[in-house]
C-alpha cells in the first residue's frame, strides 16, 4: 500500500492508497522505502515545537499539517505578512515546503492552507471560505460525496442551505460527517481550542563562574547533587549525562557518560567522571559549566535492604558503568548462548546486563573452545576411522577410550561453498585428559585432499 | 483447472527385472506428502532406492496415505516392491512406524488416520490438515499392524506401551551421526531386549539425496515459520537422512546384525499391496433381483423410447446394442447407473445439468437423458472415446447450475453417507511464485524483492497486466544470495504443498471408504476429502463423478423460467435441434456477447472468420479458439482450409493404410485441433503404445518438463520418418502436440459446451430481454460486466427500464411495455443494498409507496438502504429525482424521534432549491451506484468537442477505408495481454455507438506502458486494418484523458483511484463511490 509518493512518482502513476506491485507494474522504477507512520507522527510533532519559535502554542493537526496559534505574536516579526513569509522561509531552510493560511478560525486556516491561495491571510472566514469547495471543510469521503451529489459544490452553496435543514440531516453525525459542525468551527460560531502538549522538562543543572577556572572538577559534587535532586523529585533516573563546559574564549567542550541502568546516585555517577576532566583542554578556562540529564528514564524510588545492602544487581551494573567509562562501551560484551550446531558459533556476544536465557545443557561440548581450533597430526584408519593417536603442542597422545563421530555439516546458508563437514570424537588419553577433536572433510568429499585434524576443546 | 506446475516427470529406466532381495529394507521414509518434512517426492525415492540395489521400499508418510499411490505406481515401473505404511504420531508425541500386513490391517490403518483428521481427541470437527490421536485409539486400530516404536530420549514408556500394543514387536534405532550414536543404540537394545522386543535399524530417510539437505532446512523453517539464519537447532545437524545403501547400512549397524534382519523380516511380512484394493461400486442404483447391466439395458431402452417417441431409428438401435455391449465387456454399467441416479435428482429438483466427458458422448447417456446431445445426429461416436484396451474408467463430468449444485453434494452425502461418499483432493503444489516467495522469506529478502525476483526469472505467470520487466527489476542476480534462493525455489517448484478438495470429483464405493483411504476434512464446514487426487484414483481404477458447477446453466434456467412465465413456452435444455439459421446468422456477425464460450473477444474476432453454419461448425469453434491449438498454429490452416484457399490433403506412410490420418482428420479439414486427434496421431501414425501415448499425455500436461518432451518428440518424428512420412510434416505434428498442453480441449467437452453455446445464442437471438434478464441475475459470471449486457440488449431493441423502489424485485424482471416485454432492472443492480431488505421493498408493496416515509415504515428499510436508493436514482416513481431523494432520504432517521425533540419543535421546514443536476453528473452517479446508466454512454457528451477536433467515433469507424489513418477515443473495457500473445496488448474501447477493438504491439505498448494500463478514457492514434470481416485499429500513440470523465462526475480532477488488474466483467467505468479519497 502507498502511503505517500512524491510529485515525480505522482506523476509516473503512483496513486496513494494503490498496492505497491501494481505501481511498480505501472512505473518499474519506482523507489519504493517503507512507510513509518509513527515516526513520521514523531517528526511532525518535533517540527511542531520547533514552530513555536513564530507562536506560543502549537500541536501538529492530522499526519499533514500543523496548527500555530499567533495571536498578538505577529507584530514581533513586522506584520503577519512578514510572519508569513518567514515561516515559509524558515521551513525552506529545514529542506521542508510549506504552504501557510493566517485565519482567525483553526478551520479557515485548514481550508485556505490547502485550497486557497499562496500564503493567504483572512480576517473574515465567510467571504474568503466561500468560493472554495466543500472538501475544505474537513469531512469524510462519503459525506463530501453526498453534498456534491446534492449539487453543494462549494462552502458558499453550504452556507446558503437554511440552518433547520441541515441540522435535520446531520444533527446526530459525527464532526467529520456533519458539515454543520464544520461549518460552524470555520466560520467562528462553534469554539475549537486548540490542545497544544508540553515539551518533554529537561534536566539541567549549571553553574555560572564569575571567575574563569581551569578545572571544573569542584564544582561537579554539586552540579550532580542538584541534577540527582531534579531527577528524584520526578522519579526519574538517568542513563546518560553530558557534562558541557564553555571557555571564555566561545569553544565548548562535552563529556558524556552512560550508564547501563537508570540511576540518580551523584557518587556513582561522579566515579564516572574519574580521570576523564582531566583531558579536557582549559585553554583560558571555563565561565559556564552545565550538566544535563540527556537520556531519562523513569526510576522509582526504592528501599534498600534492612541490612544496608543495595538492590541485586545494581553493584554489577555500577561495575559495568565503572568499565565501560574507562575502556569504552565496546569493550565490555557477554557471551550468550545461540542455536547452532557449529560450536564456535553456539554462542554470540551480547550488552552485558542482558537477561540471560539458561543455556541448553549439552553434556557432550566442553566446557572449553580453543578458538581457532589447534591442528594436530592424528593417525587413524582412513577413511573414516577413530582417531588412534595425535600429536598436540608437540607431546604425544594416545587415545584410550573415544566416543563419536558426532557428524556436523557446515550452515549451507552461511558458509562458503566447499567447506568441509565436520566429525567430531570426544576423546580421553592414558592420562585421563579429555579432549574434543574433529577432522574436518571426509577423504572423498570432492572438497579438497587429505582431511585435516583439529583439537577444538578441552572437557573439565 | 489443471495444474501446470506438478513436478516434471522423472524419467525412469526401463527395467526388467526386480533387484535380488537385499539385507536391508528402509522403513522409515518421509516423502515430501509428510508436506514441509520430506523434500524427495516418491518418485525420486523410489527410483533412488532402485539404484541403490534395493527390491523393496517402504513409505510412513506423517499420519497419512497421500503418497503411497505415487510411491506405487512409480515402484511398479521399477519392479520394486513398495511397503505400504504410515508414520503414526499421537497427539502427545509418541511416534511409531506402522506398517498393515494386509488389506484388513490397512483398513484399519485407513480408518485410525481417518479418525484423528476428521474429529478431534473430544470428537469435535476437527480443523482441516490437523491429525490428532491418542494411544487408546491407535490400539483399537493396531489389529494386524506391524508397530515400531520411534523413541525419543526418554525409553521410560516402553514398558507400558508394550502391554498396551501387543502388535509392537521392534523399537527403531538410527544412526545418524550423533554424538553418543553407539551408547544410544545399546541402550535401546537392552531395553528391547528386557521385554523381548528387537531393535530394527532405520535411517530416518527424509530425502533421497544428501544435496535435499538445504531444501529440506528450508521446508523445517517454513512450517515453523522462521528464517534460516534463526533456526538454529530446530535444523538437523548434518544431512545424513538420505536413502543410503543397503550395503552402507550394514557396515553402520555392523555391531547389531539383527536390526538389519529385523527390517527384511518386517517387509517380508508386510505383503499388502495397493492393487488389492478391489474397487467396488456402490449397489444402491440397482434394484434387488437385476443385475447393475440387466437395469441399465431396462433404462437405456425405456429411455429410448422417450426420446424416439416416434419410433427408435434403426441406426440409434444399432449403436446402442453396440454400445451396451461394450459396456458388459467393460463392466462398467454400474458406472453409468451411478450418474443416471445423481442427474434423476438433479432433474427432481429442476436442477439444470449437463454431462461431458469421454463417456458421455454416448447414445446410452442421450436416452439416460444425462447428454442433451444426440451423439446419432452429430457422429460423436462412444467407440472413439473410449478404447476398450485403455486401462481407466470411463469418464462423465456433470455440470450443474453454479448456485445450486451444493444441493446436489449434499444428496450424494445424504444418498451414500459420508463414509461411502468422498470429494477427491486436489494436490497444491508449489508454484513459481509461491515457492520463490516463501523460500525467499526463509532466506531473509524481503517481499518486494521476492516479488520483483519471481517476476525476473519465471516472468509473469498467469498474471495479465501487472507483468513484469526483467530488465528493469534492478536486481543483481548474481548475487549469491539471490542465486541460492532461486536455486532452492526452483527445487521447490512441483512439491506438494498441501492437499486441498476437488472441485467436485467425489469417490463413492460400495464399502466404507475410511478403509480404503483417510478421509479428512476441508477448511469449509460439512465437507470432508478423501487424502489421494484424480491421478491416484485413476491408478487404482477408482470410480469417480465430477459434480461441477457452471454458470451459463444458472443463466439459462432463469431464462427458461422468465421464458416460461411471461410466454407460456417451456423449454429444455434437449429441445434445442441446432438447425435455426437466425442463431447462426447472429453468430457469424461476431453478435455473441454474453453467450457462453464464444463471447471472449478472440472468439468474436473469430466468428465471422469461421461463420458457423452448423452444429459441428460451434464445436470447432469453441475448441480452436484456445491456446493450444492457437500456439499450435491450426487456426490458419483450418481456416484456409475451410475457405477452399488451401487443398485438404493427408499426408500418408510408405507402406501403410493410406487413409489412416484421414480416418482421424477427415473432420477438421486435416488439422488437428482436439486432444484426442492428437493422441491418435501418435498411436497411428508414429505406432506409439498406449503406454507411450500416457507418457505423451503426461507430458504434456507438465510442460516443464523440457527432457522428456525432447525424447518423445526425437522417437515420435524418427517413427513417423521410418514409417515414411515427410519429416518436416512430422515435426509440424509434434508440435501440434505440444502446443495443446493442457490447453487443448477434447472434442467431447467441446461438443458438451458447443451445446450450451448454442441454447445461449439461441436464447440470445429469439429472446433478447429474458436472456439479458437471466444474465444480470445470474452474475456474476461470463465475460461482460452488467454495462455491457445491458446495453446489448438494447442494441437489439429491448427496452430497459431503470431501477424503481415501486417496480423493481431483487431479480431483473420482465415487465409488458407497449405490447411487448421490458427488461425492468432489479434492486440487486444496486451496490451495497442487502438482498433481505430488497425483498422486503417487494413483499411490502400491496401499492405503491407514495413517499420515503411510507417507504421506510412499510418495509422496515433502515436509512442507509433508503440512501442507497436514492443514490441510484431509484424513487423515480415518487416524484423524487437523485438529488431530491438523497435530499430527503438524509432527513430519515433511523431511531424513532423522541416526544421532547420530535419534529414540531424544530418547525415546518423551509424549502430549500438544490440546484437541478445536470445530466452528465446523473450519468456519472449511475455508473458509481449501479455500474451502468440508462441515461445516456459519457462519451456522448465529449462527442461534440470530439467530433470538431476530428475524432472518429467507432459507428464512424465503418465510413473509413482500410489502413486509413484515424483519431479516435473511448472507454476501456477490457485490456488484456494474453500470454499467447508475445507482448501485445488488446484493448477493447467503448463509446456511445459501439466498441472498437485496439491492438497495442509491444514497442508501443512499452512506450506508453502507463497510460495503456491505467487510463479509463483512452484517447488513441492509429491505423484502421481489416481483414474478414474484423476491423482492428492498430495503435501508434496513446493518451489518458481520465480526468474528462472526472469533469463529467463533478469531480475536482486529482482523485481518480487507478483501475485494478481483475477480470473484464469487474471493471468498472468510474470507480465505485466509497473508493473516492
Amino acid at each position: 500500500m502507498i502511503h505517500a509518493a512524491n510529485r515525480a512518482a505522482e506523476a509516473a502513476g503512483a496513486r496513494i492508497g494503490a498496492r505497491a506491485v501494481d505501481c511498480r507494474a505501472i512505473c518499474p522504477e519506482l523507489r519504493i522505502e517503507p512507510a513509518e507512520p509513527e515516526q513520521d507522527a514523531a517528526r511532525l510533532a518535533r517540527l511542531a515545537f520547533w514552530t513555536r519559535r513564530w507562536g506560543p502554542y502549537s500541536t501538529p493537526d492530522g499526519d499533514d499539517g500543523i496548527i500555530l496559534d499567533t495571536s498578538g505574536a505577529a507584530h514581533l516579526f513586522g506584520g503577519e505578512a512578514a510572519m508569513l513569509a518567514e515561516i515559509q522561509a524558515g521551513f525552506a531552510r529545514a529542506g521542508l515546503t510549506a504552504r501557510l493560511a493566517l485565519a482567525p478560525t483553526r478551520g479557515a486556516a485548514w481550508a485556505l492552507a490547502r485550497l486557497g491561495p499562496e500564503r493567504a491571510i483572512c480576517t473574515d472566514p465567510l467571504p474568503a471560505l466561500a468560493p472554495l469547495p466543500v472538501a475544505g471543510l474537513r469531512l469524510s469521503g462519503e459525506t463530501l460525496l453526498l453534498l456534491r451529489r446534492l449539487g453543494l459544490g462549494t462552502i458558499g452553496d453550504l452556507a446558503a442551505i437554511p440552518r433547520l435543514s441541515l441540522m435535520r440531516r446531520f444533527a446526530r453525525a459525527q464532526p467529520q460527517d456533519n458539515p454543520l459542525i464544520r461549518l460552524d468551527q470555520a466560520l467562528g460560531r462553534a469554539a475549537e481550542p486548540l490542545d497544544a502538549p508540553e515539551p518533554a522538562p529537561e534536566y539541567i543543572a549549571q553553574v555560572r563562574l564569575a571567575e574563569p577556572v581551569m578545572d571544573p572538577s569542584d564544582w561537579l559534587p554539586g552540579l550532580l547533587g542538584d541534577l540527582c535532586a531534579q531527577l528524584a523529585a520526578a522519579d526519574r533516573g538517568c542513563r546518560r549525562l553530558c557534562l558541557s563546559v564553555f571557555r571564555t574564549d566561545g569553544e565548548r567542550r562535552d563529556i558524556r557518560v552512560a550508564m547501563a541502568a537508570p540511576t540518580r546516585d551523584p557518587g556513582h555517577l561522579l566515579r564516572l567522571f574519574d580521570g576523564r576532566l582531566g583531558r579536557l583542554d582549559p585553554g583560558y578556562g571555563f565561565d559556564l559549566i552545565r550538566l544535563a540529564a540527556e537520556a531519562v528514564e523513569p526510576l522509582a524510588q526504592a528501599q534498600p535492604g534492612l541490612d544496608g545492602t543495595a538492590a541485586q544487581g545494581l553493584a554489577l551494573a555500577r561495575l559495568v558503568d565503572r568499565l565501560a567509562a574507562r575502556f569504552g562501551a565496546a569493550a565490555i560484551s557477554r557471551p550468550l548462548p545461540r542455536e547452532s550446531h557449529v560450536p564456535e558459533r553456539a554462542e554470540t556476544p551480547g550488552p552485558p546486563l542482558a537477561a540471560i536465557p539458561a543455556p541448553p545443557a549439552r553434556p557432550d561440548r566442553p566446557i572449553r573452545l580453543l578458538n581457532p581450533p589447534e591442528e594436530i597430526r592424528v593417525l587413524y584408519a582412513i577413511p573414516e576411522g577413530p582417531p588412534a593417536q595425535f600429536l598436540w603442542r608437540r607431546q604425544t597422545l594416545r587415545v584410550a577410550r573415544h566416543a563419536g563421530p558426532e557428524r556436523i555439516a557446515p550452515e549451507w546458508w552461511r558458509d562458503r561453498p566447499g567447506t568441509r563437514l565436520r566429525d567430531y570424537f570426544r576423546i580421553e588419553d592414558e592420562t585421563g585428559l579429555r579432549l574434543w577433536i574433529y577432522r574436518e572433510g571426509l577423504v572423498h568429499d570432492g572438497r579438497g585432499g587429505v582431511p585435516r585434524w583439529f583439537l577444538h576443546g578441552i572437557f573439565a | 483447472m489443471p495444474d501446470h506446475h506438478a513436478r516434471p516427470e522423472i524419467l525412469l529406466p526401463a527395467v526388467e527385472a526386480p533387484n535380488p532381495p537385499a539385507d536391508y529394507v528402509e522403513l522409515a521414509v518421509t516423502s515430501a506428502f509428510s508436506f514441509l518434512h520430506g523434500a524427495s517426492h516418491p518418485r525420486e525415492l523410489a527410483l533412488a532406492a532402485h539404484l541403490m540395489g534395493y527390491d523393496a521400499l517402504g513409505i510412513a508418510d506423517l499420519n497419512s496415505l497421500a503418497g503411497v499411490v505415487r510411491l506405487h505406481a512409480t515402484a511398479k515401473k521399477l519392479h520394486l516392491r513398495p511397503v505400504i505404511g504410515a508414520r503414526i504420531v499421537l497427539a502427545c508425541g509418541t511416534a511409531f512406524l506402522a506398517y498393515p500386513t494386509d488389506r484388513a490391517a490397512y483398513g484399519r490403518l485407513a480408518a485410525l488416520i481417518t479418525k484423528g483428521r476428521r474429529h478431534d481427541l473430544d470428537g469435535n470437527w476437527q480443523q482441516k490438515g490437523r491429525c490428532d490421536l491418542n494411544l487408546d485409539d491407535l490400539a483399537a486400530h493396531a489389529q494386524g499392524l506391524r508397530l515400531i516404536w520411534l523413541p525419543g530420549k526418554d525409553l521410560s514408556p516402553l514398558p507400558s506401551l508394550c502391554a498396551r500394543l501387543p502388535e509392537l514387536s521392534h523399537v527403531a534405532a538410527n544412526r545418524l551421526y550423533r554424538s553418543d550414536d553407539r551408547a544410544r543404540i545399546n541402550r535401546l537394545d537392552r531395553a528391547a531386549r528386557a521385554l523381548g522386543l528387537s531393535i530394527v535399524a532405520i535411517n530416518d530417510v527424509h530425502y533421497h539425496a544428501p544435496d535435499r539437505r538445504p531444501l529440506q532446512d528450508v521446508m523445517t523453517c517454513i512450517r515453523e515459520g522462521t528464517t534460516i539464519a534463526q533456526a538454529g537447532l530446530l535444523l538437523a545437524q548434518n544431512a545424513e537422512r538420505h536413502l543410503k545403501p543397503p550395503a552402507e547400512m550394514a557396515r553402520l549397524f555392523a555391531e547389531w546384525p539383527h536390526a538389519i534382519r529385523a527390517t527384511r523380516e518386517i517387509a517380508d511380512s508386510c505383503r499388502f499391496s495397493l492393487d488389492e484394493l478391489r474397487y467396488e461400486y456402490p449397489r444402491e442404483s440397482v434394484p434387488p433381483g437385476l443385475t447393475p447391466q440387466q437395469h441399465l439395458e431396462n433404462l437405456t431402452w425405456q429411455g429410448a423410447a422417450r426420446r424416439y417417441p416416434s419410433g427408435l431409428p434403426g441406426k440409434v438401435r444399432a449403436t446402442l446394442e453396440k454400445e451396451l455391449a461394450l459396456i458388459r465387456r467393460k463392466e462398467i454399467a454400474q458406472y453409468f447407473l451411478t450418474i443416471h441416479d445423481i442427474v434423476r435428482f438433479a432433474d427432481s429438483r429442476e436442477i439444470l445439468n449437463q454431462g461431458r466427458g469421454s463417456a458421455a458422448n454416448s447414445a446410452v447417456c442421450y436416452v439416460l437423458g444425462i447428454t442433451p446431445v444426440d451423439p446419432a445426429k452429430h457422429q460423436l461416436l462412444f467407440e472413439r472415446f473410449i478404447s476398450e484396451n485403455r486401462k481407466e474408467p470411463p469418464d462423465i463430468d456433470v455440470d450443474f447450475e453454479h448456485e445450486r449444485r451444493e444441493e446436489v453434494i449434499q444428496h450424494i452425502y445424504e444418498t451414500y453417507g459420508r463414509h461411502r461418499a468422498g470429494l477427491c483432493a486436489t494436490v497444491i503444489h508449489y508454484r513459481p511464485r509461491s515457492a520463490i516467495r516463501e523460500v525467499g522469506k526463509v532466506m531473509g529478502l524481503s517481499e518486494d524483492v521476492t516479488s520483483a525476483l519471481a517476476d525476473t526469472v519465471w516472468g509473469s505467470w498467469g498474471k495479465d497486466m501487472s507483468a513484469a520487466h526483467p530488465d528493469q527489476a534492478g536486481l543483481d542476480l548474481d548475487d549469491p544470495l539471490f542465486k541460492r534462493t532461486i536455486r532452492l525455489a526452483e527445487e521447490m517448484i512441483g512439491m506438494p504443498r498441501h492437499l486441498s478438495q476437488h472441485v467436485g470429483g467425489f469417490v463413492l464405493t460400495q464399502g466404507p471408504l475410511p478403509e480404503t483411504v483417510p478421509i479428512g476434512n476441508a477448511a469449509m464446514p460439512e465437507r470432508s476429502f478423501i487424502e489421494w487426487d484424480k491421478d491416484d484414483i485413476d491408478e487404482l481404477r477408482i470410480l469417480k463423478v465430477d459434480v461441477l458447477a457452471l454458470g451459463m446453466l444458472t443463466c439459462i434456467r432463469k431464462c427458461f423460467a422468465l421464458v416460461k412465465a411471461h410466454y407460456g413456452k417451456a423449454l429444455t435444455l434437449a429441445d434445442f435441434d441446432h438447425d435455426d439459421p437466425q442463431t447462426y446468422a447472429m453468430l457469424q456477425r461476431g453478435d455473441s456477447i454474453g453467450t457462453f464460450q464464444v463471447e471472449s473477444r478472440a472468439q468474436m474476432a473469430m466468428l465471422p472468420r469461421l461463420k458457423p453454419e452448423k452444429f459441428y461448425d460451434l464445436v470447432i469453434q469453441v475448441a480452436i479458439v484456445r491456446p493450444g491449438p492457437i500456439q499450435g498454429n491450426m487456426v490458419h490452416p483450418y481456416l484456409r482450409r475451410r475457405a477452399g484457399q488451401e487443398a485438404v490433403d493427408f499426408p500418408a506412410p510408405q507402406n501403410g493404410d493410406p487413409d489412416e490420418l484421414k480416418n482421424i482428420l477427415l473432420r477438421t479439414e486435416g488439422v488437428p485441433i482436439f486432444q484426442e486427434q492428437a493422441m491418435k496421431i501418435a498411436m497411428v501414425a508414429a505406432e506409439f503404445t498406449p503406454d507411450e501415448v500416457d507418457e505423451l499425455r503426461k507430458a504434456m500436461a507438465t510442460f516443464r518438463s523440457r527432457g522428456t518432451i525432447g525424447r518423445l518428440e526425437q522417437r515420435m518424428v524418427s517413427r513417423m520418418v521410418e514409417r515414411g512420412y515427410d519429416r518436416a510434416f512430422a515435426e509440424r505434428c509434434f508440435n501440434q502436440i505440444k502446443g495443446f498442453g493442457d490447453y487443448g480441449f477434447p472434442e467431447s467437452h467441446a461438443a458438451a459446451f458447443a451445446h450450451l453455446a448454442y441454447v445461449s445464442a439461441w436464447l440470445k437471438c429469439h429472446q433478447p430481454a429474458a436472456f439479458a434478464a437471466a444474465l444480470l441475475n445470474s452474475q456474476p459470471m461470463g465475460f461482460y460486466a452488467p454495462a455491457q449486457i445491458v446495453r446489448d440488449a438494447r442494441d437489439h431493441g429491448v427496452t430497459v427500464l431503470p431501477v424503481d423502489v415501486n417496480l423493481s424485485t431483487w431479480d431483473n424482471t420482465l415487465e409488458p411495455c407497449d405490447g411487448a416485454f421490458a427488461l425492468r432492472l432489479g434492486l440487486r443492480q444496486i451496490d451495497g443494498l442487502s438482498r433481505a431488505q430488497a425483498e422486503r421493498i417487494s413483499a411490502a408493496r400491496d401499492e405503491p409507496y407514495a413517499d420515503l416515509a411510507d417507504l421506510k415504515a412499510r418495509a422496515g428499510l433502515d436509512a442507509r438502504a433508503i440512501r442507497l436508493i436514492a443514490a441510484a436514482d431509484g424513487l423515480r416513481s415518487m416524484g423524487l429525482d437523485r438529488r431530491a431523494g438523497l435530499w430527503q432520504a438524509r432527513a430519515l432517521r433511523d431511531a424513532p424521534d423522541l416526544p421532547l425533540f420530535g419534529r414540531r419543535d424544530e418547525g415546518a421546514e423551509p424549502a430549500v432549491a438544490l440546484p437541478a443536476m445536470p445530466l452528465s453528473e446523473h450519468v456519472a452517479a449511475d455508473y458509481q451506484t449501479l455500474r451502468l446508466s440508462l441515461k445516456a454512454h459519457p462519451m456522448a457528451f465529449l462527442r461534440r468537442s470530439l467530433a470538431e477536433q476530428g475524432y472518429v467515433s467507432t459507428a464512424g469507424l465503418a465510413t473509413l477505408p482500410n489502413r486509413a489513418h484515424l483519431r479516435m477515443a473511448g472507454i476501456v473495457l477490457v485490456r488484456q495481454r494474453p500470454g499467447s500473445a508475445k507482448g501485445t496488448c488488446f484493448i477493447t474501447l467503448e463509446d456511445e455507438t459501439g466498441v472498437a477493438n485496439l491492438v497495442i504491439w509491444q514497442g508501443i505498448f512499452a512506450r506508453f506502458r502507463k497510460v495503456a494500463m491505467t487510463a479509463r478514457l483512452l484517447e488513441i492514434r492509429g491505423q484502421i486494418q481489416r481483414a474478414e470481416g474484423v476491423t482492428h485499429i492498430v495503435a501508434h500513440w496513446l493518451g489518458d484523458r481520465s480526468d474528462a470523465l472526472l469533469r463529467l462526475a463533478g469531480e475536482p480532477p486529482t482523485a481518480l483511484p487507478q483501475p485494478r488488474p481483475g477480470h473484464p466483467r469487474r471493471v468498472r467505468m468510474l470507480p465505485k463511490s466509497r473508493d473516492f479519497h
